[in-house]
């Protein structure tokens, strides 16, 4: 469900939107070295969401990134370690290579890119510097674009030469690598007065493996081979259509008889019956996607005011219990068929990692301690109360989701067995995550007591951590609903190291800053890292070349998959 | 007649408009809406938000947004979807060829099963044939399309793998009228078997009043054969209530089926609109609503027009 909602604005960071898998290194279809790459077929992709565009400005979803990149490239990638790889790029510019130049004042930067040359769009139209930057202008005239985050730092950029690009940042822009992910054709969409509305939104030209030559809504997209592609013999297939299909259990049904040969999002409770399959294999990539329990300290109530303190969750002696009382391992193990691994923090992947202590786990005798010691006393129907106060609590979701659901129940049953009622009230995801004031999510009007629901940070976490830990980022009548820290948490420790991490290009002093705002969140007990997931996408075995990435959708080197003969 | 006909034509437009005003507040009323899909963006500011609103028009008032929707589409623009950018206009008319080939086969293979079948009931009533038609008539009346289709697609799909599980055709191949319709097969199954079961209970009751009335005594009396008594003097009468319920399913042609759609995976007009309904992409939601009005309306005014022709004691001023 919360893939429904995820986005990207960049190609590489059109993330898996899944998190963290078992253990180890993505799965690959790398065969053995006897079975060489063949070159030629058709491969058909089944996809249970369908792309309402493929053009870079407007894509919002994570399946319209996953189509797009087939043909779409951008400056820059982001492998699956979390490095930035140059793509139309000759090399990523960073401090030591001397492609970015910090002021002396050290409050702008100048970032320079030196494209690779005799590079074409796949209509053999010279690819060259002024793309870039009519990229760029687009995202700022656009009314349209989905987001301008980071390409509004930018004041200025300058083409010296077709294979030069300078980008004049008006300020210190660290995540500058994930921008420019996916780039436009100036010499056909310039031709247009909007470019929402033309063709190029449903076939957006591009640099890639292959070119789109059918976009036929409610059905399916084809991909043809890129002729000018710039790597000699790649693609190896020529083809790939990509499916659209009603429904998960649709795909998986069409992939078991072989009507197509991959298909994408597999959830955790499929790969039960999809694992008895020989024919089939899945694709398990760790994902930086988290679940997360947020327990709001706030009043449950319309439009709470941040400085008010919640009945129950006011006391950190209940949040405690309510973590110690949460058996992560046992819903990893039975809900999500160990496909996901019990979370510490919402930063799972990539260097800016937690890797600090883990967050507390499974221990319902210390709760009740807890709950004692605080003044918590169980009564006649075993809840306990307070000062007259009910410890009864809801929890919000979206509807609909089995896993989600299934969950509440396990949290009802354990919370229970502390005296701590837990009623379950959940709200479609077109409200619950509106991520909208004027659409009610409960989250922003602080009408909840416990949410659960996933959040996938960028490769760089400053904007996630920020606006969802920082306390400058609650949302309030007072600030027209701006920012998502739902918990409502106030704490200047978290407050200062978030700061500090934002504050330098340095990458260990940045970890090291989000590392201790990471382990302040904990210590106040206001999130329940519930679990870090995979993303699961299955091939046909007769599928080869293809590999999962943790910060991309496994298209990311469609152009090296290939049909056995 | 053409007075008559004139007239409701006028009446419709009030009716008309009264339909997208509250289809439109409806809209507006249900919680969450189009910026939903924004949300678990990690690079989408609250100032994006706001922008896109902008963009949109959905910062204006209800009743403003509501006016600009009405002076638009009453001068031919029907907007742009808010999702993928596109004429509403265009991609309408880009699903409806897909659903009048899926519904136009459904409606024909409905009527030339249902009306033998309803005939012959009638004919034979309380003989060992009735009784199995009624049976699985009714059983077929009470079953839901959604529960049918999968049905259809598990045992003819996924066990015995003597059909497709979806789609329209086979995707990578050039046309191919086998292939066009084995993929037909089960939607046009799907909805047939509720349809016939429909039809014929219709012409049956009918069909068994019309057999006992005077005048067919009257036609057997002055020595008709039994087989122009019942087509020329009974059936005529009998389809009239058929008649309006299959003009009345007539708009189903251009709207679709909407759950069978969705099930079988056809690019028709059911799922531009059960898309539409799920990213509350309000211009499509509204285009498609209005289109689908309309057709109701002037159904309504084809099965009376119908009516006034099989039965010349019906007038119209």
């Amino acid at each position: 469900m919360r893939r429904f909602f995820i986005a990207f604005a960049s190609v590489a960071l059109v993330v898996a939107a899944c998190s963290q898998a078992p253990s180890g290194a993505p799965a690959s279809g790398t065969p053995a070295a006897a079975d060489a790459p063949v070159r030629g077929g058709t491969l058909i992709f089944a996809m249970w969401q369908e792309p309402t565009t493929l053009a870079p400005p407007y894509l919002n979803q994570t399946i319209a990134g996953l189509v797009s990149q087939v043909a779409v490239e951008g400056l820059t990638r982001t492998d699956t370690d979390g490095k930035y790889q140059p793509v139309l790029a000759k090399a990523v510019p960073d401090v030591n290579n001397g492609g970015v130049k910090v002021s002396a004042d050290g409050k702008k930067m100048d970032v320079t890119y030196e494209l690779l040359s005799g590079v074409t769009w796949s209509d053999g139209h010279a690819f060259t510097s002024a793309d870039v930057k009519f990229t760029w202008e687009n995202r700022m005239k656009d009314p349209k674009v989905v987001n301008r985050a980071g390409y509004d730092q930018i004041e200025a950029i300058d083409t010296p030469n077709d294979t030069t690009v300078v980008m004049h940042f008006r300020s210190v822009y660290a995540p500058y690598p994930v921008l420019f992910q996916f780039l436009l054709a100036k010499h056909v969409a310039e031709k247009e007065a909007d470019l929402s509305k033309s063709d190029y939104n449903q076939r957006p030209l591009g640099t890639g493996p292959f070119k789109f030559t059918e976009f036929v809504a409610g059905d399916h997209i084809t991909a043809e081979r890129n002729p000018n592609y710039r790597v000699k013999d790649k693609p190896y297939l020529d083809k790939i259509i990509f499916k659209s299909v009603p429904a998960s259990e649709v795909a998986i049904a069409q992939l078991k008889a072989g009507e197509v040969q991959a298909m994408w999002n597999i959830l955790e409770s499929q790969t039960p019956d999809l694992e008895k399959e020989s024919a089939i294999k899945l694709a398990i990539t760790p994902s930086p996607s988290v679940e997360r329990v947020e327990l709001n300290t706030a009043q449950n109530k319309d439009m709470t005011d941040p400085t008010s303190v919640h009945p129950v969750l006011g006391d950190i002696a209940m949040r405690k219990a309510l973590v110690w009382a949460t058996p992560k391992q046992q819903l990893v193990d039975k809900l999500l068929f160990g496909k996901a691994k019990p979370g510490s923090s919402g930063y799972s992947q990539g260097w800016a990692k937690y890797t600090g202590p883990p967050q507390d786990g499974y221990d319902p005798k210390k709760a009740n301690d807890e709950l004692d010691k605080a003044g918590w006393v169980k009564g006649a129907d075993g809840i306990r109360s307070k000062g007259g106060v009910r410890a009864s609590l809801t929890i919000v979701t979206t509807t609909g989701n089995k896993t989600r659901e299934q969950v509440e129940q396990v949290l009802s049953d354990e919370y229970q067995q502390i005296g701590v009622e837990l009623k379950i009230q959940n709200q479609p995801s077109s409200v619950f995550l509106s991520g909208s004031w004027s659409a009610g999510d409960p989250r922003k009007r602080g009408t909840f007591d416990l949410d659960m629901y996933a959040t996938s940070p960028d490769i760089d976490p400053h904007n996630h951590i920020f606006t969802r830990s920082h306390s400058s980022q609650i949302p309030s009548a007072a600030n027209n609903g701006v920012g998502n820290n739902y918990t409502r948490l106030r704490s200047p420790d978290v407050d200062k190291a978030i700061e500090e991490g934002g504050a330098t290009l340095d990458l260990e002093k940045r970890k090291v800053a989000y590392n201790k705002a990471v382990k302040a969140i904990n210590d106040s007990y206001a999130i329940i890292w519930l679990y870090e997931r995979a993303s699961i996408d299955a091939f046909r075995s007769n599928v080869g070349g293809w590999q999962g990435n943790v910060w991309d959708n496994i298209t990311w080197n469609a152009g090296d998959w290939y049909l056995k003969k | 007649m053409i007075t008559y006909v004139l007239r409701r034509l006028i009446q419709a437009v009030p009716l008309l408009l009264g339909i997208t005003v509250v289809s439109f507040a409806i809209l507006k009323a249900i919680p969450g809406g189009p910026m939903a899909a924004y949300e678990g963006n990690p690079n989408i500011t609250d100032e994006d938000i706001r922008r896109l609103e902008h963009a949109l028009g959905l910062d204006q008032p209800v009743y403003i947004q509501y006016l600009s929707w009405l002076t638009a589409f009453v001068t031919g623009d029907w907007g742009y979807s808010y999702s993928s950018h596109r004429p509403v206009l265009a991609s309408i008319v880009e699903r409806l060829p897909n659903t009048l080939y899926l519904m136009g086969t459904v409606y024909v293979v409905t009527l030339l099963v249902a009306v033998p079948i309803g005939i012959f009931t009638a004919l034979r009533q309380y003989s060992w044939f009735d009784h199995i038609v009624t049976g699985t008539t009714f059983a077929f009346l009470s079953t839901p399309t959604f529960w049918l289709g999968l049905l259809l697609i598990i045992v003819f799909g996924l066990q015995l793998h003597l059909l497709p599980l979806g789609g329209m055709a086979t995707l990578g191949t050039d046309f191919d009228v086998v292939d066009r319709i084995r993929h037909l097969i089960l939607p046009v199954a799907t909805l047939s078997l509720v349809g016939i079961g429909r039809y014929v209970r219709f012409l049956r009751a009918s069909m068994l009043e019309t057999l006992t009335q005077d005048y067919l005594r009257t036609a057997r009396a002055k020595g008709l054969v039994e087989r122009v008594v019942v087509a020329r003097h009974a059936l005529k009468n009998a389809s009239i209530p058929l008649v309006t319920v299959a003009a009345l399913d007539l708009p189903e042609l251009f709207v679709g089926a909407l759950v069978t759609e969705q099930i079988f995976g056809w690019p028709g007009m059911g799922r531009l609109y059960w898309d539409a309904a799920t990213r509350s992409d309000y211009p499509v939601i509204m285009g498609f609503l209005a289109v689908a009005a309309a057709l109701i309306i002037l159904a309504n005014l084809a099965a009376d027009v119908f009516y006034a022709y099989l039965d010349p004691r019906i007038r119209y001023a």
